[in-house]
Parts: C-alpha cells; sequence; structure tokens
C-alpha cells in the first residue's frame, strides 16, 4: 500500500512539474517558422488552398489560417496577432488610424478579382434583378417574388453576418444609392436572416427556395443559381471588365511591404506566380494577371 | 369520480410517463442514427481506383505493382472514351480549317469588310485553346453581317456564320463533357497536371462516381414553363451529340464505368489517423483528433489538481459557515456559467489581457474553468463516499488528518474522482465556444507530438471545425460524409469517454458493495 | 525550526518514538497543519472566486458601453446595426430571440422531462429504469456542435419540406389522447353533482357528445391549419427550440428524478393506504412535496437552453428582429449567445469600441441571469433543508 502510495505520489510530481514546464513558456524556442493568417472567409478557399500548397513545398513552415471575417483580419494585423490579414474590402479609415497609431503599415496586395453573386434557389423562375430591386428586397420593400416577376413567395433574405468584407462591399455597392446628389445608406432589413460565412449562405439558399442571398463567386456551384444583375450575368469576364454591378478586389494586406526571401514575401506574392493563378482560378476566383 | 374514470386517468398518466420516455429515446435514435449511419461511410465505402491511387501516391500505402497493373486496366477501358474524344475534336479542327479558304479570300479584298477580316484572322494563333480561336472567328461573322453591302457576299457571310455558330456550339457542349468527364476519372492522359489536389484526381467514392456519371450523362435544367416554381429536368447530353463520333461515348460509359474506375469495398481507417489533404476533400481527421486531445489533456491537467484540493478542502476540512456557502453558491454559479462566456471570458483576458498566443495553451485554461465545478463536486462526491471507518482507523492508528487524506481517502476515492474526471473529458472534447476565440483555426499545421512546441499553436479541433467545415466549406456538398464522419468520431469520443466512467462506476458500487457487507 | 525535528517528528515513519509528543514537536506539526490547511483553503477559495472574476471582468468591459451608449437604447430598441453608420445597439430584439428559444425550449422540455422522471422512479420497474438511465445519459452527453450540426444539416430541411406535415402528425399524435381524456373528465365533472342515476347518465352522455363533438372540431381545425403551413425557413425558433428542449431533456429529468426520489416512502404509503391510485398520489402528494427540486429542475433547464450556443448560432437564423407577430416560431430569431459568437469577429478590440463592449454587456445579462437562477435554486434548497429539519 504504501509504496504504491509513494509511486502515486512520485507520478502526481510528474504531472505538477509538466504543468511548471508547460506554464513558463519562454524556456524553449520555436523550431519552425510560423505564418499566420487572419480574416475573411471569401478568401478563405483561396487562403487555405495557398497554405496547404505552400506548406507542401516548405516542410518547415507552419501556416495557420483563421476565417473569422475581414474585420478581425485587420484587428489581428494591427494587434500584431497576424502576419497576413486576408480581406475582401481595403481598411477602413479607423481601422487605418488604429494601426498607424500602433505603428503599423498596412500594405495592401491585390490577389484576385470576386464578384458577388445574387443567388437564388435553382426552382426560382426569377432570372434577372436591377441593383434598385436587390436594394429594395433587402430593405424589406419588396418581399413578395411576385413583386419582382416571380412566383407568390415570401422572400427569405440572406446576409453575410455585419463583420464580413462581403457584407460591406454589398452595402456599399447595392444599399447605397444617390437620391437628389445625397449618398444614402439603406439599412438592411431586420428580417434578414445573417449567415456567418459564404459556404453558409449558399447551404441554406439550396436548401431554401425562398431565399436569396450573395456569396464569393468561388461559391457558386450547380446548387444554386445566380441571377443577372442590371442585365450582366458575373463571370470571369465581366468581374475582371468591371461590368459586373458588384465586383471587388481581394487583399492580402501585410505589416510593411515583406522583407524579399521572407515566408509572407513568399506567401503574398505566390498569386503571381503561374501555380498560384492556376489555383485561383481553378477555386472559382478571377487571377489579377493573366499571362 | 367514478372508479373507472379515475383508474384511466391512473393509466393515462403512466402512459404519458412511458410515452415521454419513448419520445425521449425516440429523439435519441433520431439524432444519432442518421449521423452514424452517414458517418460510418467516411471509413467503409466503396473505393475506387482514384482512391487507392491517392493513397499510394500521398500516404505511399498500397501496392506499387498491384496499382500499375491496375492503372493499364483501367487505362485499356478508358481509352475508348479519349479515343472518340479526340475524334470529334479532330473532326472540328477540320471544320474551322475548312473555313479558312473563304476567310483568306475575304481578306484579300480591299473595303473595309477585308481590314476587319485580315485584323482578326492575325489574332489566330494555333497554340491559344481551340474555343478561344473559335470565338475570334464568331465574333468576325458577327461585326461582318452588319458591313454587308452587296447580296453576293451577304449569302457567304451569313453561310459562314452558320458554320462557325455550328462549331462553336459544338466545342463547347464538349468542353462541358470533358469537364463532367474530368470529374468523373481524373486528368486525361496528356493533360498538364493541375496544381489544386482536388483536381488531379477523379472520385475516389463510388457514390459520388455515380453522382458523377449521373451529371456526365445527363444536363440538369430547369423548366419554368408552369406557373410558381420551376422543376428539376434532366436532358440526355447525347442530344448534343447525335449523328457525331461521340453519340456512342455515353452507351459506354454507361455500362463500363465499373472497369473505368473499380470500385472496391474499402476500409479506410486512415480517416482517423491521415491528414486532411485539400482542406478535407481528401484524406482524414487526424489532426483535428490530435488538437482536440491536447485541449481536452490540457483542460485535464489544469482542472484536475485544483479540483481535486478544492474536493478534498471541501469534504474534509471545511466547517459549515458563511463563507464556506458562500464559495459554494461561488461553484455553482461557476458552473451555470454558459460556455460562450467562458469563451469571451478567456478572449478578453487570457488572449487581450494577459497576451498569451492564440493556441492550444489559452484554449486549455478555458476549457479547464468549464470542467473545474464538474470535478469538484464529483470529486467531493467521491471523497464523501469513503466509508467513515476508513478515516477513523487511520486516525486511530495515529496519523495525522492530512496523512489520512493522502494514504487512505484519496486513494479509496480514487476510481470516483477518475469517473468525474472522464466524464469532463467528455465534456470538454466536445465544447465549442469557449474554443472559437480561443484556440480555434481553419487551417493550421498538424500539431506536433511533443506537448511542448504546441502550447501557442492554434489547431483546428473536432467540434470547431464541425461548424467550420459545415458552414464554409466551398465544396461542403462534396465532402458531407467528411463532416457526417467527424460528427460520429466526435460523438463515439465523447461515448466511449462515458461509457468508460460508467463500467468505472459500476465497477466501484460493485466494490463499495463487497466490502461493506 | 530545523528540519531534524521535523523528520523526527513526522510520526508514522518511526513507530519507535514516543506516541506522546513534546509540546515543541506538537507545534511545530499544529504550524504544519495550519500551513497545509491554508494552502487547501487558499486553492479552493481560488477555484470558487474565478466566477467572481469571471463576473468582475465581464462588467470591466462592459461598463465602458453603457457610459458611451447609456441603458436606454440597449433595453429598449430593437435596432440592431453595429456596424450601421451611426451604429444602433437595440438589444431588445435579440433578448426576446432568447427569451422566445428558451421559452420553446421549457414548453417541450418541462412536461416530457418530469413525465420522464416520474415514469423513471415511480412507474417502471427499478431494473428496467437503470437501463435506461444511460439513455439519458448519452442525450446529455452528446456534444452541442453535434446538435447544431443535426439541426442544420438535417432538421432544418425536413422543417422546410415537411414541416407543416410534420407539425400537423405532432398535434394529432399529443392532442387526440389528451383532449379524450379531458372529454370525459369534464364530462364527469359536469354530471357529478346529478343524484338520480339514470338522468346522470343521460347527461353525461349529451355532455360527452357535444364537448367529443366540439374537441373533434377544434383537433381536425387546428390539424389542417398546421398540414397547410408553409414554413419558409426551416432555420428558425421552433427548430432551436426543439432541439434545445431535447439537450435539455436530460438535466431536467435526472434533476427532478432525484427531487422525487428524495421524497420519502411513508408518503407514498400513507397516500395508497387512503386509496389513492397511483397519478393520485404522485400529482397531489408526491409532486407537490418535491416542487422544489422539481422547480430547480426547471431552472437549470432554462440556464441550459439559454446558455447554449452553437446550436442557435447554427441553426436559429440569426436575424435580429422581433418575429411578427412576437410568439411567431416559424420565423428566424438571433439570440445573445450567437451574437456574441458571431460578433466578436469585428468587433475592435483594440480601441475598445462600443461593437467590442456591447457584446460583454449582453454577457453581462447572461451572467447575472444564471446568477439569480442559482440563488434561487439556492434558496429553495436551503429552505427545503430547514423544513425538513423541522420536521424531524
Amino acid at each position: 500500500m504504501k509504496r504504491l502510495n509513494q509511486k502515486r505520489i512520485k507520478n502526481l510530481w510528474a504531472i505538477a512539474l509538466l504543468a511548471v514546464a508547460l506554464v513558463t513558456p519562454t524556456t524553449w524556442a520555436k523550431e519552425t517558422d510560423q505564418l499566420v493568417l487572419d480574416g475573411s472567409t471569401t478568401l478563405g478557399p483561396i487562403a487555405k488552398a495557398f497554405a496547404e500548397y505552400y506548406m507542401a513545398k516548405n516542410p518547415g513552415v507552419n501556416v495557420t489560417v483563421n476565417e473569422s471575417g475581414s474585420g478581425n483580419g485587420a484587428k489581428s494585423l494591427i494587434n500584431r496577432t497576424c502576419d497576413i490579414a486576408s480581406m475582401s474590402r481595403f481598411m477602413k479609415a479607423k481601422e487605418f488610424i488604429a494601426a498607424v497609431n500602433k505603428g503599423v503599415m498596412p500594405v495592401a496586395h491585390v490577389v484576385a478579382m470576386d464578384g458577388l453573386p445574387v443567388l437564388v434557389h435553382p426552382s426560382n423562375p426569377v432570372k434577372a434583378l436591377t441593383v434598385k430591386q436587390i436594394r429594395d428586397i433587402y430593405s424589406g420593400k419588396i418581399t413578395n417574388w411576385n413583386q419582382v416577376g416571380g412566383p407568390n413567395l415570401a422572400i427569405v433574405m440572406i446576409s453575410r453576418d455585419t463583420n464580413s468584407g462581403t457584407y460591406e462591399t454589398f452595402h456599399k455597392l447595392i444599399m447605397t444609392h444617390k437620391v437628389d446628389g445625397k449618398k444614402i445608406k439603406e439599412k438592411i432589413s431586420k428580417k434578414a436572416e445573417y449567415v456567418g460565412s459564404n459556404g453558409g449562405i449558399r447551404t441554406r439558399v439550396q436548401s431554401t427556395p425562398a431565399a436569396i442571398g450573395y456569396a464569393g463567386l468561388g461559391f457558386i456551384d450547380k446548387t444554386v443559381k445566380a441571377l443577372k444583375v442590371n442585365d450582366i450575368y458575373p463571370t470571369r469576364e465581366t468581374v475582371t471588365s468591371g461590368k459586373y454591378p458588384i465586383s471587388r478586389p481581394l487583399f492580402m494586406i501585410t505589416n510593411g511591404y515583406p522583407k524579399l526571401g521572407s515566408h509572407t514575401h513568399a506567401f503574398v506574392t505566390l498569386y503571381l506566380s503561374e501555380k498560384g493563378q492556376e489555383i485561383i482560378e481553378d477555386i472559382g476566383f478571377v487571377p489579377v494577371t493573366k499571362y | 369520480m367514478k372508479i373507472t374514470t379515475r383508474k384511466m386517468l391512473d393509466r393515462s398518466f403512466s402512459s404519458f410517463g412511458l410515452f415521454s420516455i419513448v419520445l425521449m429515446i425516440l429523439a435519441l435514435l433520431v439524432i444519432l442514427v442518421p449521423i452514424f449511419k452517414r458517418g460510418s461511410t467516411a471509413i467503409v465505402f466503396n473505393g475506387t481506383v482514384e482512391h487507392r491511387r491517392f493513397l499510394l501516391e500521398r500516404f505511399e500505402r498500397g501496392d506499387e505493382q498491384e496499382m500499375a497493373s491496375e492503372i493499364t486496366a483501367i487505362q485499356a477501358a478508358q481509352k475508348p472514351v479519349y479515343d472518340m474524344i479526340e475524334h470529334f475534336e479532330n473532326r472540328q479542327r477540320k471544320y474551322l480549317d475548312a473555313l479558312n479558304e473563304p476567310l483568306t479570300k475575304l481578306a484579300k479584298r480591299s473595303d473595309s469588310i477585308g481590314r476587319l477580316t485580315k485584323r482578326r484572322l492575325k489574332r489566330l494563333d494555333k497554340n491559344k485553346p481551340f474555343l478561344t480561336n473559335v470565338k475570334t472567328i464568331q465574333k468576325l461573322t458577327d461585326r461582318l453581317k452588319g458591313h454587308v453591302d452587296s447580296d453576293n457576299i451577304q449569302a457567304e457571310i451569313e453561310q459562314l456564320d452558320a458554320t462557325i455558330q455550328k462549331i462553336e456550339t459544338q466545342t463547347k457542349n464538349l468542353v462541358e463533357l470533358k469537364e463532367a468527364i474530368r470529374e468523373l476519372l481524373g486528368p486525361a492522359p496528356g493533360e498538364t497536371r493541375p496544381v489544386l489536389l482536388r483536381k488531379q484526381y477523379g472520385q475516389t467514392r463510388w457514390d459520388r462516381a455515380q453522382v458523377k456519371l449521373h451529371e456526365v450523362l445527363y444536363i440538369e435544367k430547369w423548366d419554368y414553363s408552369n406557373e410558381g416554381m420551376g422543376r428539376k429536368v434532366f436532358e440526355p447530353r447525347v442530344e448534343h451529340f447525335r449523328g457525331t463520333e461521340i453519340e456512342p461515348l455515353f452507351d459506354y460509359m454507361e455500362t463500363n464505368t465499373e472497369a473505368m474506375l473499380r470500385p472496391q469495398l474499402t476500409f479506410y481507417w486512415g480517416f482517423l489517423t491521415d491528414k486532411s489533404m485539400d482542406i478535407h476533400i481528401f484524406g482524414g481527421i487526424f489532426p483535428e483528433l490530435l488538437g482536440t486531445v491536447y485541449l481536452t489533456l490540457g483542460a485535464i491537467l489544469f482542472a484536475v489538481p485544483m479540483g481535486v484540493i478544492a474536493a478534498i478542502y471541501f469534504s474534509e476540512y471545511a466547517r459549515p459557515g458563511i463563507i464556506i456557502s458562500f464559495l459554494r453558491i461561488c461553484i455553482s454559479t461557476l458552473a451555470g456559467v454558459p460556455s460562450i462566456v467562458f469563451g469571451m471570458f478567456g478572449l478578453a483576458f487570457l488572449l487581450n489581457g494577459c497576451h498569451l498566443p492564440k493556441g492550444v495553451l489559452a484554449g486549455s485554461l478555458t476549457l479547464a474553468l468549464v470542467i473545474l465545478p464538474t470535478i469538484i463536486r464529483s470529486a467531493e462526491e467521491a471523497i464523501r463516499a469513503v466509508p467513515r471507518t476508513y478515516r477513523e482507523a487511520a486516525l486511530s492508528l495515529g496519523a495525522s488528518r492530512w496523512r489520512t487524506v493522502v494514504t487512505v481517502v484519496i486513494p479509496a476515492a480514487l476510481p470516483g474522482i477518475l469517473t468525474g474526471t472522464v466524464i469532463s473529458m467528455g465534456r470538454a472534447a466536445g465544447e465549442t465556444a469557449p474554443i472559437i476565440f480561443t484556440a480555434a483555426a481553419s487551417v493550421a499545421a498538424t500539431l506536433s507530438l511533443n506537448p511542448l512546441q504546441v502550447w501557442d499553436q492554434p489547431t483546428q479541433a473536432l467540434s470547431w471545425n464541425i461548424y467550420n467545415l459545415c458552414t464554409e466549406h466551398e465544396a461542403a456538398n462534396e465532402i458531407q460524409h467528411v463532416l457526417f464522419g467527424m460528427t460520429a468520431t466526435i460523438i463515439l469520443v465523447v461515448l466511449f469517454l462515458n461509457l468508460f466512467a460508467i463500467i468505472l462506476r459500476a465497477r466501484i458500487s460493485k466494490k463499495l458493495k463487497g466490502e461493506t457487507t | 525550526m530545523s528540519v531534524t525535528v521535523l523528520k523526527k517528528t513526522s510520526i508514522l515513519n518511526t513507530p519507535s518514538d514516543n506516541l506522546v509528543l513534546s509540546s515543541r514537536a506538537n507545534l511545530a506539526q499544529n504550524i504544519l497543519a495550519w500551513i497545509g490547511q491554508s494552502f487547501l483553503f487558499l486553492v479552493t477559495a481560488t477555484a470558487a472566486m474565478i466566477v467572481l472574476f469571471i463576473i468582475f471582468y465581464i462588467a470591466k468591459n462592459a461598463i465602458p458601453f453603457f457610459q458611451i451608449q447609456g441603458l436606454t437604447e440597449f433595453f429598449t430598441s430593437a435596432e440592431w446595426y453595429p456596424s450601421g453608420d451611426p451604429p444602433a445597439f437595440g438589444v431588445l430584439a435579440i433578448m426576446l430571440g432568447s427569451t422566445l428559444v428558451t421559452l420553446g425550449a421549457i414548453v417541450v422540455t418541462v412536461p416530457l422531462g418530469v413525465a420522464a422522471a416520474v415514469c423513471l422512479s415511480d412507474i417502471l420497474p427499478f431494473s428496467i429504469s437503470q437501463t435506461i438511465k444511460p439513455i439519458v445519459e448519452i442525450l446529455a452527453a452528446i456534444p452541442s456542435v453535434a446538435y447544431g450540426f443535426f439541426a442544420l444539416v438535417i432538421f432544418a430541411p425536413l422543417l422546410q419540406e415537411e414541416g407543416g406535415r410534420l407539425l400537423m402528425v405532432g398535434w394529432y399524435l399529443l392532442a387526440v389522447p389528451f383532449l379524450f381524456i379531458i372529454t370525459i373528465v369534464i364530462s364527469e365533472m359536469l354530471t357529478f353533482k346529478i343524484t338520480h342515476e339514470s338522468s346522470r347518465k343521460t347527461a353525461r352522455t349529451a355532455a360527452l357528445f357535444v364537448l367529443g363533438g366540439s374537441f373533434i372540431a377544434l383537433l381536425i381545425f387546428v390539424g389542417n391549419t398546421l398540414g397547410n403551413l408553409t414554413i419558409t425557413t426551416g432555420t428558425n425558433a421552433l427548430n432551436v427550440s426543439i432541439i434545445l428542449g431535447i439537450m435539455a431533456l436530460p438535466t431536467v429529468v435526472s434533476v427532478s428524478q432525484d427531487a422525487l426520489q428524495a421524497v420519502g416512502r411513508e408518503l407514498r404509503d400513507a397516500s395508497y393506504a387512503l386509496g389513492a391510485t397511483r397519478a393520485e398520489t404522485l400529482i397531489k402528494v408526491i409532486m407537490p412535496a418535491a416542487s422544489g427540486g422539481i422547480f430547480i429542475a426547471v431552472l437549470l433547464g432554462i440556464m441550459r437552453a439559454l446558455g447554449e450556443t452553437m446550436v442557435v448560432w447554427m441553426a436559429s437564423g440569426n436575424a435580429a428582429q422581433i418575429p411578427s407577430p412576437w410568439f411567431n416560431y416559424l420565423q428566424p430569431v438571433r439570440t445573445l449567445t450567437a451574437t456574441i459568437a458571431g460578433d466578436m469577429g469585428e468587433a475592435d478590440q483594440v480601441t475598445g469600441s462600443s461593437r467590442y463592449h456591447v457584446l460583454f454587456a449582453m454577457g453581462l445579462i447572461l451572467l447575472m441571469f444564471c446568477f439569480l437562477c442559482n440563488l434561487v435554486s439556492e434558496w429553495i434548497v436551503s429552505r427545503q433543508r430547514k423544513k425538513l429539519r423541522g420536521e424531524n
């Protein structure tokens, strides 16, 4: 009994030592290089595919991708908790000021172009909407599909969460309009459902016949139908040429221009390489430059 | 009231009780059965040759020679398909080449038609994709139609336009067909190897392959001719290719899919031990499992010593009084704190306040807070369950209070404490809300097996990644089996821990019974 | 005090020593015991005080919000546009959303849970209820994210496609037996006073027919209305309420079962001896005696439903609206927990904007509510203890 007990106490000591070792993190050095990305879920597929590609190429490097929204990306960059902020919108003035005050110089790299297709269920006969109609739907003025030439069905609005660049872009390009030379920002109706990610929007739209939503170009597949907006269908061509009214660049933002030869530099310039462009195109976004 | 009515009421009361129990069991089945049923397909499924090729190439598992012979077999089976496509392509090329003559004739004219044609013809390039060249000519004929001044040219141009139109639709159809076939079988021989892993392989699973085969054979369209919502209709793709070299392709593919993909019943245990490839389109969930294990063990490491000490104090030393009952209220309040508030506190205090990095350490500390009350309670119960006689015997031998506790009470209560610990492990493994802000990441390198290197690494813990993948993944429809597999795995992990605890408890109660009688 | 003394005085290792300790050694031992005990107390107090620290820290982060924005908007406005320009931080709709889903969960879970507890403690034989107990434990053990996954991936599409019919079947399943019993009981009650045997019988038959007919009409009317209902979105308050109800079920069952079992054998025997049926015994004697414990079970169920995050985040739709009418469970709602989880990402943690602090204000509300529930249940427990002591 006693011997057993002593053994147990020894074990306890070992555990305690381990605990102490765990909470004194300064005693050992990091062996691997780390690259942390934080930000948009729209850029998620690109960031994740780049990360896998990069880790396969450079086995010693740990690339971490967080998809928590563009706002969060900016915040992490300002707090220096990430190396690259992936954002589907540019930094806001407030964020920029906060960054500069903290000694962070944001430098943006446009890695790809993206359109915001307006999605409906494929069984919905509506094929095209104007920007004004979309605005009226989201501001709650149009509540039934029969007001825009569809069946008699109450519209289920689905929006991205307010912490997403997708939401900001949508808000800027669709919900803001000029009346008598004055900019008016319409509020998105309170009835709108909020979803935390682009994939979530597609999931909701594909399972809800009455739904309308918007998501990044890379998230369209056969299960949802993209609408013509102002008579332009979102394709790579119309997005690149800017004909499609809801297009935007996607950014990766670093603190200062990354040092040549650093992992950060190699990562944010991946989009310039042929492989990088192929990845972007295969995932469904529009590469910025074409060779 | 009549006695019969009272009896009836009594019976209906009992049956309502039974009904609610049946409903509870039913709810459990309704939730668990589909998850387990579809989750099991992550491990047991009909794997195609592409699955085996993937395993061999990426994880170096499988027999190379067998693979080589299999590949020769499937290549032989696939050859007719690619041959047919090639013939068709050559035919289209010939059609386009035949247009050369009338076009150069047009280009020789000195008027605007000639100039336009010349400019456009210069853009033709053999190295460009076929469809691009077709489109260039198509644009030309389109423009020319507006330029026409005399009748004899008009007929010629219209004929040109019709031909190029036909080539264009055929080529477009072919591109769609080739894309559908590529998704089913993988890249065609001779094609350059794509960068993205998901494009390098065909369908690895037979059930998905059949879906894709259907997409090869039929085009999904929506019919809006009726009032109200549209209806899904499937148009046989073969209609586009009637009378061409490709027409027999569809019958061939339908009858020979098995020969081309060679499905086999597969037990893919690697789902639990492989890392994921191309964000869970291939491979397994090992990094997630490992992340969960680290977070859980970390939480136990912090919570158990503290919890057991508190339990010892409460059961052995504390004298009832205001302070003790206050402390008890505090602990029961801690048990009632919503898990998201723990997450919030972890973020505000550990990350923003103490500047810990987002990672395993911060996550396990937060989780430790979540499970602390459970551990204190169960440990206290276990210690209290130790018979008084044990303590009395030790004390009468002259042992001090502390010695009694350490050498007699704790060992006797150890199984009980362990039970509580195991149950809290289940709780910690399943919690999501506390780790959203403190430890979770969408993609992170697989944690190293050395615990000292992982404390500052964020991880894609199982619970978080279920949420993340099912709402965020761009190809969530293709990886349903992974989603269900993950959910089934996390439920199983928690259930096994609980089962373990139940068995442990049963053994203790047996032991206690045996000892007291 | 030297180490040697300590060694000498540690008694069990040296049995040859005198059993009677010198006063010096005694003092040393006492001091050591005191130090050890205070160490234990310190650890325990730390463990217990953590919750106070959490409350303090959340409150500290919440107060700036009230300083900047004041209290009125937070509690009385339903405008939730945290990223708007100017932002609006009305949390009324979100609090209502939390209330709605919690209420819904309670409506689902309390009747079922209490009935199941009664069944497990009093109706089923011991061996069977012992085998059913693990099922309750499994239900409790399933991680919330798995429930959320089920709610989003399986249940929401099902509700959307078959929702009306599902509700109809549920209604018939519950209402038919219930209304049947009610009909019989009410007609009994109405005619109880009539003394004449044969006239009482005819009156009862008449009452049966009248009541039965009207109830059947009600049954079919409600059933049809439900059957024709189209649910436009499957991620709504109803979905979440049902799932949360199932999640809270184990807590309610096990706590109320404990409460029922704590009521002694004597009360039951006495009631049976007076000729009461089992139902009468349970409803009129046992359940009132166990009411405190059952109430605690309900409180714990409420806390579980209110504090749940993943299910509501995934499957409630997250629309910050007051449904119209306000009790419309078929519309999406947003809850406090889901808002915290979803909005924390954007909240500017560096400069500490209102948007960051408002989430802590929400967390504080959740915490306060849970604290209150806890105090109430603590009070009930202590009252019961006093009562028991008084009776003894």
